[in-house]
């Protein structure tokens, strides 16, 4: 993939892979380019490379192959100065428990080197943005999920940063909590067109919030584009027919309604793309009544991220799919100590 | 780099404060050798019951607990800096210190604002304890006496060995604490640290009465180089206890200090490094 403009506000990722411990390969050569301003989502199941991804980019984490710049900075030459002009809420809930609000806002602003004459201000501003004005002299332990939340993405803005980083940011929360929560992200980005890079396996999320989405599985990109265009490109409605019995010659069958765009085969099923789906259901039956096949359940999906990343993985997304490649080397780590080998 | 590691010492000296379990623990230990060890080792009873004949044993000091109590001022600096090597690990567990890699703060600030937090909290508590030993002895129990006149400069000779016994031990926990992810662990360690330092070191035992194998490892141990200045300046000891002046056991114990704080540096800067 040819490299966009590497300027202010912008990251650009060229060919980026990690793997640790020598085996676990958790980011395999990902490609992409974040304009600035823009809300991007790196969208996928747990263990799929997200966390890594975002862990490079902030400068945590050495790549193990390719480059990144990050407003316009080299992710491995300029890493404090790329700290500097980033913000980052963690999928963890990092707010300091035995520190207040206020402390936890004081703290952030001192890493940042916000101007002193500037930190009350813009605390006081903060706090009461992301209303928590009242509980600000309160220890952060006693917060609410919600609370703690907007208490990390106010100390990850603490410096007006031109780049956002939200990894799982709303992971835990309840949906009320979750909407919540976008509504400050979203509000901040209009104001100072912030680029937002966000990670998240919550599919509405990245459908309702994010202007471009990459799909990631098992460290790749395996599509990118905006959730209109990625569910375009499915070519229409899908309905899923289900035989009481596998009958691999059911596709053919359904190839020649009339309206169908393609068939394909997933688990015994099949997934008919057409332009108007419910149109096309009796259609379906009456083909597959005419061919004395028995129907388990025909069902009919608009089109959806679901599909869309069942279209480019040929798997259904799942949540809780898998280990988090930290989760795998620390693993690999254990077994290799347990039996006297190099980490 | 200073005001980050200032606003870093602010975190870790309140959130010390706001937990004053592990004051406690910290203070528990010395203060339970001072109430069952120190009470039950009546070594005045020994030689007909006069006590003066055991000033030769105890370099000097007017009974053996006066003696032992600057050894537990000294233990404290132990006890105290052992929670920040696992703050460490807490905050390595519950992502905070990720979240302060993740800021310019560097690792030389995310370092040093623990290690000064670490040597500042033990100061209060070594000198309560000596306080407290003082007090048992109002109140009918065997108790510290300070038979020297303590001036300014023994005031500043003591509070520098608390101090660099603190730095000394604050760089090796948490020289642990950055190496070492889990609790368990960190506190297996330390365990197998802290006691054979306590039994090697001159704090406990009459040194009189040591085997002279055992006093040559007992006079390098850093407690024993802290404790020992603390013991000079509290008591006025003929010259020929101690064959050094408080500086020279001072300059000891920074020796100690700076080679625990180099050690620790490093193995900071590398656990706060970019993983590879």
């Amino acid at each position: 993939m040819a490299i966009a403009s590497e300027g202010r506000g912008s990251i650009v990722a060229d060919g980026l892979v990690k793997t640790y411990n020598g085996t676990v390969r958790a980011v395999r050569g990902v490609s992409f380019s974040v304009a600035p301003g823009e809300v991007y989502g790196f969208l996928g199941p747990n263990g799929a490379g997200k966390t890594t991804t975002v862990s490079m980019l902030t400068a945590l984490l050495q790549p193990t192959g390719g480059h990144a710049t990050v407003d316009g900075l080299d992710i491995r030459r300029d890493r404090t100065a790329v700290k500097a002009r980033i913000g980052v809420v963690f999928q963890e809930s990092t707010a300091d428990g035995d520190l207040t609000g206020r402390e936890n806002l004081e703290l952030a602003a001192a890493l940042y080197s916000v101007p002193r004459a500037e930190v009350r201000s813009r605390i006081d501003g903060l706090l009461e943005r992301m209303q928590i004005g009242d509980a600000a002299d309160r220890l952060a332990k006693t917060y609410s999920g919600g609370m703690r939340r907007r208490l990390e993405l106010a100390a990850g803005i603490v410096h007006s940063p031109r780049l956002l980083f939200l990894d799982e940011p709303t992971l835990g929360l309840d949906p009320q909590g979750r909407a919540g929560f976008w509504k400050y992200v979203l509000e901040l980005q209009r104001e100072h067109q912030m680029t937002i890079f966000v990670t998240t396996h919550y599919l509405e999320e990245a459908d309702g919030m994010c202007q471009r989405i990459a799909i990631i599985d098992h460290g790749s990109i395996v599509a990118t584009g905006s959730p209109n265009e990625l569910k375009d490109r499915l070519g229409g409605d899908i309905v899923t027919v289900r035989p009481t019995a596998p009958n691999p010659a059911l596709a053919e069958v359904l190839a020649r309604v009339p309206g169908v765009t393609s068939v394909g085969a997933q688990d015994g099923a099949f997934r008919v793309k057409c332009a108007n789906g419910e149109a096309l259901v009796p259609e379906v039956v009456a083909a597959c009544v005419r061919a004395g096949v028995g129907l388990q359940g025909v069902s009919l999906k608009r089109p959806s991220l679901d599909e869309v990343f069942l279209e480019f993985t040929g798997r259904e997304f799942r949540e809780d799919e898998g280990f988090s490649a930290t989760d795998k080397a620390v693993m690999v780590g254990r077994v290799r100590e347990a039996f006297g080998g190099r980490r | 780099m200073i005001r980050q590691t200032l606003a870093l010492t602010r975190r870790e000296l309140l959130r010390i404060s706001r937990n004053p379990q592990a004051i406690v623990t910290a203070l528990l230990l010395p203060i339970l050798y001072l109430l069952l060890f120190g009470q039950a080792l009546n070594f005045g009873t020994l030689f007909g019951g006069n006590p003066a004949a055991f000033v030769p044993y105890v370099r000097g000091a007017p009974n053996y607990f006066s003696y032992f109590s600057a050894g537990m001022a000294g233990f404290v600096a132990v006890t105290a800096t052992l929670f920040i090597g696992a703050n460490v690990i807490f905050d390595k567990l519950f992502g905070i210190l990720k979240r302060i890699a993740s800021t310019p703060a560097s690792a030389f600030s995310i370092f040093g604002a623990r290690l000064i937090a670490g040597s500042i909290q033990p100061i209060g508590l070594a000198f309560l304890v000596l306080g407290l030993a003082i007090g048992l002895g109002h109140l009918g129990l065997s108790g510290l006496t300070v038979t020297a006149a303590v001036g300014p400069v023994a005031a500043v000779q003591i509070l520098l060995a608390i101090v660099i016994l603190s730095v000394m031990f604050a760089s090796l926990f948490l020289a642990i604490g950055f190496s070492i992810d889990q609790p368990q662990t960190y506190f297996a360690v330390v365990n197998a640290i802290n006691l054979p330092v306590l039994l090697t070191s001159a704090a406990l035992y009459p040194w009189g009465i040591l085997p002279g194998w055992f006093k040559a490892v007992a006079s390098y141990n850093p407690i024993t180089l802290a404790v020992e200045v603390i013991r000079l300046d509290l008591f006025s000891a003929a010259p020929q206890y101690y064959p050094y002046s408080a500086w020279v056991y001072l300059l000891g114990l920074l020796g100690w200090a700076v080679a625990m704080m180099l050690i620790a540096t490093v193995l900071a800067a590398r656990a706060l490094a970019p993983k590879r």
